[in-house]
C-alpha cells in the first residue's frame, strides 16, 4: 500500500461490514437505516443487490461484503446510506453494515492504493481503512476495465 | 423562464396516475401500463402459433398471426433471465410486434407515478423498465413495451422469418 502523510483531523463513521471495520467520511453519510426490506428485482447491475425504501426515496444497496471481506453479507443487516457521485450528479446509495456505527474524530494517512480506499485512521491501536464509495462500487466495473485498458494502451 | 416552465410541466407528466397491469413472471411482480397492452390470452388458445427457425434470439421460439401482423412470442422468464416455468397468459402488446409469455395477472392498480430507475442500474434493465413504481410497501418494476426486443433483434427475427418462407417456396416448387 503506497501513502502519502497528509494528516487531517476529521469526522468519520466507523462502520463494521461482515468480520471487519471500516469508515467511511461523516460527510458522506446521511443516515444509518434499520434493517427495513430489500426489494429485490431482475437485473444485471453488478453489486447491486435490490432497493430499500427511505423517507419515500428508493434507494439502491450495494452489497460490498463479499468484495471486502470474502464472505457473503449476514442476513439481518442496518444500512448506512451514502451519497454516491455520478458525472454531474449525486444520488443516495445504501451498503449493508453489522449493527452500530460510531463517529469518530481522528488524523487520516492518505493512500493511493488499493483504488478504493483514500486513507487509513489510527483509532486506539487499530488502522482502519477508510472507504472511497465510489471507487468501491465502480471497481472492476466494464468502465473501469475500459478505462484500464485505455491507460495500459 | 421558458425552460423552468417546460420542467415544471414535465414534473406534472412524471407524476400523473397511470392504470396498470400487475402480473407476474416466475414469482416476480411486474407492472405494465394498461394501455400498452392490447390482448389478453391464454397460452391454451396459441395452437396456431409458428415456430420460428433461429437460434440467435433464445427468448424467441414462436409467431403468433394476428390481424394480419406477426407478433413474436417473448418468452419473459428467458428474457430477464429468471427460473423458466411453463406460462399460462400471454400479453399482446399494442403498436409493438411483440406478444409477452407471462404466468398470470395478478390484479389491475392505479400507481401515483413512477420512480426514475437509479443510475446504479446500469445494465440491460434500463431498456427492460421505464422506472419503478412504489405500491402498498413493494417496489415494483414498470415495464417498457419497447425494452422485450431491441430494433436489431426485430431485423435478425424478420430476417429468419423471411429466410424460412423463402426455403418453405423453394420445397413446394
Amino acid at each position: 500500500m503506497s501513502t502519502a502523510n497528509i494528516p487531517a483531523a476529521k469526522s468519520y463513521v466507523l462502520l463494521q461490514i461482515g468480520d471487519r471495520r471500516f469508515a467511511m467520511p461523516a460527510s458522506e453519510v446521511s443516515e444509518l437505516a434499520p434493517p427495513v426490506r430489500l426489494h429485490q428485482f431482475p437485473h444485471n447491475s453488478r453489486l447491486v443487490s435490490g432497493i430499500i425504501v427511505r423517507r419515500g426515496r428508493l434507494v439502491p444497496v450495494y452489497d460490498v461484503c463479499p468484495m471486502l471481506t470474502g464472505k457473503n453479507s449476514p442476513s439481518h443487516q442496518f444500512y448506512l446510506v451514502a451519497r454516491r457521485k455520478f458525472a454531474s450528479t449525486t444520488e443516495p446509495a445504501a451498503i449493508p453494515v453489522n449493527g452500530d456505527c460510531e463517529l469518530v474524530t481522528a488524523d487520516i494517512v492518505e493512500v493511493t492504493s488499493p483504488q478504493h480506499v483514500s486513507g487509513i485512521l489510527m483509532v486506539g491501536d487499530a488502522s482502519i481503512e477508510v472507504l472511497d464509495l465510489n471507487a468501491l462500487v465502480t471497481s472492476g466495473s466494464a468502465e473501469n476495465e475500459l478505462d484500464r485498458a485505455g491507460s495500459l494502451a | 423562464m421558458k425552460i423552468a416552465a417546460q420542467d415544471a410541466v414535465k414534473s406534472r407528466k412524471a407524476r400523473r396516475p397511470e392504470a396498470v397491469i400487475l402480473f407476474t413472471v416466475s414469482n416476480q411482480l411486474f407492472a405494465i401500463a394498461a394501455d400498452s397492452v392490447q390482448e389478453i390470452r391464454s397460452t391454451d388458445s396459441l395452437g396456431a402459433a409458428l415456430e420460428v427457425e433461429q437460434q440467435e434470439i433464445p427468448k424467441v421460439r414462436h409467431t403468433i398471426e394476428r390481424a394480419h401482423r406477426t407478433y413474436y412470442v417473448v418468452n419473459a422468464c428467458t428474457h430477464f433471465g429468471l427460473r423458466v416455468v411453463r406460462p399460462t397468459l400471454v400479453l399482446m402488446l399494442r403498436q409493438i410486434r411483440t406478444a409477452v409469455l407471462v404466468d398470470k395477472i395478478e390484479r389491475m392498480a392505479e400507481i401515483a407515478g413512477i420512480h426514475a430507475l437509479p443510475r446504479a442500474f446500469g445494465g440491460a434493465e434500463r431498456q427492460w423498465y421505464r422506472g419503478l413504481a412504489y405500491l402498498e410497501d413493494q417496489v415494483i418494476p414498470v415495464i417498457n413495451p419497447a425494452g422485450f426486443l431491441t430494433t436489431a433483434e426485430f431485423e435478425r427475427l424478420d430476417g429468419a422469418m423471411a429466410a424460412a418462407s423463402c426455403n418453405d417456396l423453394a420445397a413446394q416448387i
